[in-house]
């Protein structure tokens, strides 16, 4: 930033013209953060006081008693707390898994010289930006034993039809199959534009070494990628692990909590029991067990710099 | 790699695409047909897929309820938050892609953390606060619940869209007599239009998707389409077809919309992967 004053400055002149400018950046960013911190840092801190409170529906108009670490103590000895921990990570780890490797194969392919490469590439992001209710539904639709399509093309191929809902074995695979069709395009997409930025020189030198495509798809394409794949998995684990909206309206959590996720468990004791004392608890350990995975793996993004 | 290996290669390539198309495109597909289907056709075994087209489904969800007046509440609550968070989320972006200040990659990392955080722990709170305010069921706070993740988007997409601008160009304009607010409007702004369009058009999309906030702060007046949306299954049934119909209402325009500027979205997307 350029200062065309003509007479020279005194020393008070300088000093406020200094102070303006160390404040500038204020300006832009200032009002964004002002905001934020109304209404998210502000609520999130009532909602660490209210942990340790009692909030019901019934009786938080006579008052909001302080209960210390009970809503904690309760949380840590729910059976179905630990279920819902458990449920969260086997779906985060299974659907994460599947939704990078047909990830990395759809964007290995997209990244070659493809007639119609923009088209396709559009026609895949699709399921990403649908309405999550409305993806819900219609796999709920598909899913149905009796009359949804995917038993029915099953049949076709001489499989017997799956009570892909109703039965608690087959749920967390129908939901995770849900995401997998939801989602594994975004990981397409970001792996596709981290090869898109790869320099071309190792691989020519590579090609000349005589290395074959395998080769250099294992020994430059992945090392020089790590950083691109780490942020990928970062983003979707944080996205499947608060995952809500899709379990909600396919299982509602169910049959017999086979598919209560974290969120889900929150939901039912924070807007169905309207135990929002307890429900706070429960989000701020979620909250924390979010933190320390995705520290683990923005550690590992920072090594690979 | 010999001439045939490659043609071989490529007939796989394509047909691997061509498969990964049709099953990302079925269930939409299915759905559309679904709306359009008669209540007879709706559960056929095997699925009918040549049939006379009806409206019936369209219209039994205009007259069976407030769709009118839903559809309207999901347009002004994303409208207004993708405006709010576009005007704020420029002014930051700006600030962190010019400046250079102390703590300004701990800020820049602070406003992604509510990106990160489940929505159900930002809406426990919210809940007890804008009960106690007597915000339930309105959509200013609805509005103002969506802005805690539309803000963070609109700063993380507008640093990524203004850092490509090259500050020489402002830099001329201040020295014909600009401020650097009046270069910000009148030279970057108008450079990073498509960025400013693709912000806006992933917020607006994020808020008309938007499902838990909406189930928990609205009831009967600020309802949006996608809580509308569930109301078709009622305890005794599933109504598939006007669900459907509903559904489908929803879904096209963010469908078109996000056809026509898919290029940008990526772009706007990938760039915080990986630039990091």
């Amino acid at each position: 930033m350029g200062c065309f004053c003509m007479q020279p400055i005194t020393a008070r002149q300088h000093w406020r013209h200094h102070i303006l400018r160390s404040l500038e950046p204020f300006f832009y960013i200032g009002p964004a953060f002002a905001v934020l911190l109304t209404i998210l840092v502000y609520p999130l801190g009532y909602s660490f006081w209210l942990s340790f409170h009692e909030w019901t529906l019934r009786g938080f108009r006579a008052g909001i008693p302080w209960v210390g670490l009970q809503n904690y103590l309760d949380l840590f000895t729910n059976a179905d707390f630990i279920t819902a921990i458990r449920v969260t990570f086997v779906f985060v780890i299974a659907a994460v898994a599947i939704e990078f490797g047909l990830g990395l194969g759809l964007a290995l392919l997209l990244n070659q010289d493809l007639h119609g490469k923009n088209i396709i590439r559009a026609l895949i992001l699709l399921p990403m930006m649908c309405t999550n209710v409305v993806i819900g539904l219609t796999w709920r639709l598909l899913l149905n034993y009796e009359f949804g399509l995917v038993n029915y093309y099953l049949g076709q191929l001489g499989i017997a039809p799956v009570e892909w809902l109703s039965q608690p074995a087959m749920a967390m695979p129908a939901v995770v199959l849900v995401d997998v069709w939801n989602t594994t395009s975004f990981v397409a997409l970001m792996l596709l534009a981290g090869l898109q930025a790869l320099p071309e020189e190792p691989y020519e030198a590579a090609k000349m070494d005589g290395a074959n495509t395998f080769q250099s798809f294992y020994y430059l394409t992945l090392p020089l990628l790590r950083q691109t794949i780490l942020v990928a998995l970062l983003w979707r684990f944080i996205d499947t692990f608060r995952i809500f909206d899709v379990i909600y309206l396919l299982t509602s959590g169910g049959p017999a909590r086979a598919t209560e996720t974290v969120s889900i468990y929150v939901y039912r004791y924070g807007f169905q029991s309207f135990n929002l004392g307890f429900a706070s608890a429960a989000s701020y350990t979620m909250i924390l067990i979010m933190l320390i995975v995705a520290a683990v793996l923005a550690r590992w993004i920072g090594r690979s710099e | 790699m010999n001439r045939w290996m490659r043609l071989l290669l490529n007939a796989l390539s394509y047909a691997i695409l061509f498969v990964a198309i049709l099953i990302s495109l079925f269930p939409i597909v299915y759905l559309i047909l679904t709306s359009f289907k008669p209540a007879t056709l709706t559960f056929a075994i095997p699925p009918v897929w040549v049939f006379e087209p009806t409206l019936q489904n369209y219209q039994d969800v205009f007259a069976g309820s407030d769709f009118g007046k839903y559809f309207l509440n999901s347009i002004l609550v994303a409208s207004a938050a993708t405006i709010i968070s576009l005007i704020l989320g420029s002014l930051a972006g700006y600030g962190f892609a010019r400046f250079r200040f102390r703590g300004a990659n701990w800020l820049r990392l602070g406003a992604l953390i509510p990106q990160m955080l489940p929505p159900i722990t930002i809406i426990v709170p919210l809940y007890v606060l804008f009960n106690s305010l007597d915000m339930i069921d309105s959509l200013q706070g609805l509005v103002i619940s969506y802005l805690t993740f539309s803000i963070p988007l609109s700063i993380w997409m507008m640093t990524g869209f203004f850092a490509d601008v090259e500050a020489e160009l402002e830099e001329a304009a201040m020295i014909d007599g600009c401020t650097r607010f009046g270069a910000f409007l009148r030279v970057s702004v108008p450079l990073v239009a498509p960025g400013l369009a693709a912000t806006a058009i992933l917020g607006f999309i994020y808020c008309w998707n938007e499902f838990l906030y909406a189930v928990i702060l609205t009831g009967r007046d600020a309802r949006t389409l996608p809580v509308t949306i569930t109301s078709f299954m009622t305890s005794k049934a599933v109504l598939w077809g006007r669900m459907a119909a509903a559904g489908t209402l929803v879904l096209i325009p963010v469908l078109l919309i996000a056809m026509l500027v898919q290029r940008y979205l990526v772009r706007g997307l990938s760039r915080g992967a990986v630039k990091g």
